[in-house]
């Protein structure tokens, strides 16, 4: 357990709709917000949503949980898929809600299994779909 | 599990300048003051051997006699009679706990007039808290305080979560102390964290001893008295107080100069050398006895003490300091070394989000020069983002105001760790329970 966890509990949706992601694939995106003292989904993009209609999806200055599911082809043209996990924090979003999200984010992200990339973005630039590709590869 | 009524919680954070100390879910601190306070001692008939040796130092419990401590701003402003100022944390660790006991009691009874046994505690800690050190508070905070509940939260931590990263790098200057530290998901990598004894303290401490080279004397408020003869005309009228001590004169000249230090420095752009700077323009400066001092090339000298230690060899009367300065490194080498102590994997990450707490990273420009510094020294690869609270109070306060909304979230009133816990495992649970 990290030291100052919020101890913030985890809706079992959450660890439903993810593996329906992982395993099924039937969604490109799962937004997570936290509401009433739990991780809760928020919205769900189907499969022929793209990055940009994902990052459209996310509040501007509120915090925010996601898990994308990016396609992409290798240098050896391989055709690979990699899950990234986002924890969206805008410096303009409050103080408050910034603590909150970066305090519950381990306990969440333990719940969820099969997370291959994290990243932790402040504004747009640092979850830019080159940084995307970039960690990809 | 702490119960979680509706009593709001008391959040402390204890530096080595100043302690802050408020009620949980509020913005800012209620109560900030001074950590070191003022020790008269009291067998002093009995025992006449001089109160000048162990000045400015804590004095060892054991070979005096009772003692009676002035805790407060207030309290310290009044001048007394053989009352020296000393301070319970040395290199950011407490080597007093009797002092620090009366610094919360002041907090409590005086400053936000609680009873601790009705309120949850949560205790801001520096990263290199031992074990020991966590136990004796977690006693003091149970059996003496009768604490409901107790969190031990590190600083560290709390900063970076209350920028909203889970990771990062954590630059703290404070007033005794800067700490490099970084924190990964929430735990601070206590093998990569830097420490260096330059903070406020030292940067004070070298402007004082600046001035006085060029014949500048810093009167402290008590050792004259200031008329008004005729309209806007004024006397200034030395008075003497043979009985002062050196601790406490000192005390007071720091702190009219650390408000010079606030108020004209800026760090340089450039490392700061002599020829360069020599034609600067000065700022003036008002002191409390009415003199007006011209301020030149220490306006940018002193802030540069961060950058290249080295440069406090250059001043007159910091000698003691000097030796130890030459081995420190400055700022931007903290940062790489701290860098590169941690796993390959999550350096990139760290490098991009690096933020600036603690009282003298409120330096103006100190942020911009470090960016520049780190650029250069940095990776090629590296996005190197430095990161500050464009709020000054925020910058200040981050690790209370962290504090604060920890202990006010609904699902954290789980995480305490209890008075009957504390009952049932004894103090060392506090290594389970606030890891």
């Amino acid at each position: 357990m990290a030291n100052a966890a919020s101890g913030m509990a985890v809706h079992d949706d959450c660890k439903l709709k993810f593996l329906e992601l992982k395993a099924k694939r039937i969604y490109r995106f799962i937004i997570f917000k936290i509401d009433a003292q739990q991780v809760v989904v928020e919205k769900l993009g189907n499969p022929e949503e793209s990055y940009e209609d994902f990052t459209n999806a996310l509040p501007a200055d509120e915090c925010r949980y996601a898990v994308f599911d990016f396609d992409f082809v290798t240098n050896e043209n391989c055709q690979k898929s990699k899950i990234f996990f986002i924890a969206w924090s805008p410096d303009t979003s409050k103080v408050r809600m910034k603590m909150v999200y970066a305090s519950s984010k381990d306990r969440f992200k333990r719940e969820i299994d099969g997370i291959q990339v994290e990243l932790q973005a402040t504004d747009p630039s640092e979850m830019s779909l080159d940084i995307i590709k970039s960690r990809a590869l | 599990m702490y119960g979680g009524d509706e009593v709001s919680a008391i959040v402390i954070d204890l530096g080595s300048h100043t302690c802050k100390a408020g009620y949980a879910g509020e913005d800012a601190p209620k109560a900030v003051f001074p950590s070191a306070v003022g020790s008269v001692d009291e067998m002093e008939v009995d025992n006449p051997d001089n109160p000048e040796d162990n000045s400015g130092s804590a004095p060892d419990l054991k070979s005096k006699g009772k003692r009676k401590l002035y805790v407060g701003s207030q309290a310290l402003g009044f001048r007394r009679d053989h009352m020296e100022v000393i301070s319970p944390i040395r290199d950011g660790t407490v080597v007093d706990w009797d002092i620090v006991e009366n610094i919360w009691d002041h907090a409590f009874r005086e400053c936000l007039l609680i009873d601790p046994k009705e309120h949850p505690m949560l205790l801001a800690e520096p990263c290199s808290n031992t074990q020991q050190q966590r136990e004796k508070a977690a006693e003091i905070m149970f059996e003496k305080y009768q604490v409901p509940a107790l969190f031990l939260a590190k600083n560290a931590v709390l900063t970076s979560f209350a920028s909203g990263r889970a990771t990062s790098l954590v630059v703290d200057s404070g007033g005794g102390l800067t700490t490099v530290a970084p924190v990964h998901d929430g735990y601070v990598l206590q093998k990569a964290v830097c420490t260096s004894p330059i903070g406020g303290g030292i940067l004070t401490d070298c402007l004082i001893k600046s001035l006085e080279q060029k014949g500048i004397t810093i009167k402290p408020r008590y050792s004259f008295k200031r008329k008004e003869i005729r309209p806007g005309e004024f006397q200034t009228v030395d008075l003497d107080f043979p009985d002062t001590t050196e601790s406490y004169k000192l005390y007071c000249q720091r702190a009219i100069a650390s408000d010079i230090k606030e108020c004209v420095s800026r760090a340089p752009d450039t490392p700061y050398d002599d020829s360069s700077y020599s034609n600067i323009p000065t700022t003036s400066y008002e002191l409390p006895d009415g003199q007006t001092i011209e301020v030149g090339a220490d306006r940018f000298k002193i802030p540069d003490i961060l950058f290249n230690p080295s440069l406090v060899q250059t001043i007159p009367g910091m000698e003691s300091f000097a030796e130890t300065a030459a081995s420190l490194r400055g700022l931007p080498q903290m940062v790489i070394d701290s860098i590169n102590k941690c796993d390959v994997d999550i350096r990139r990450e760290l490098f991009s989000s690096i933020l600036l707490a603690g009282g003298t990273s409120s330096m103006q420009q100190l942020k911009e020069r470090l960016e520049k510094d780190l650029l250069e020294e940095s990776p090629q690869a590296a996005r190197v983002k430095v990161l500050a609270s464009g709020n000054a109070t925020e910058r200040r306060f981050s690790v209370w105001i962290g504090g604060s909304i920890l202990a006010s979230l609904g699902s954290f009133q789980q995480m305490w760790f209890s008075k009957s816990e504390y009952e049932e495992h004894g103090a060392s649970y506090v290594q389970r329970k606030c890891p």
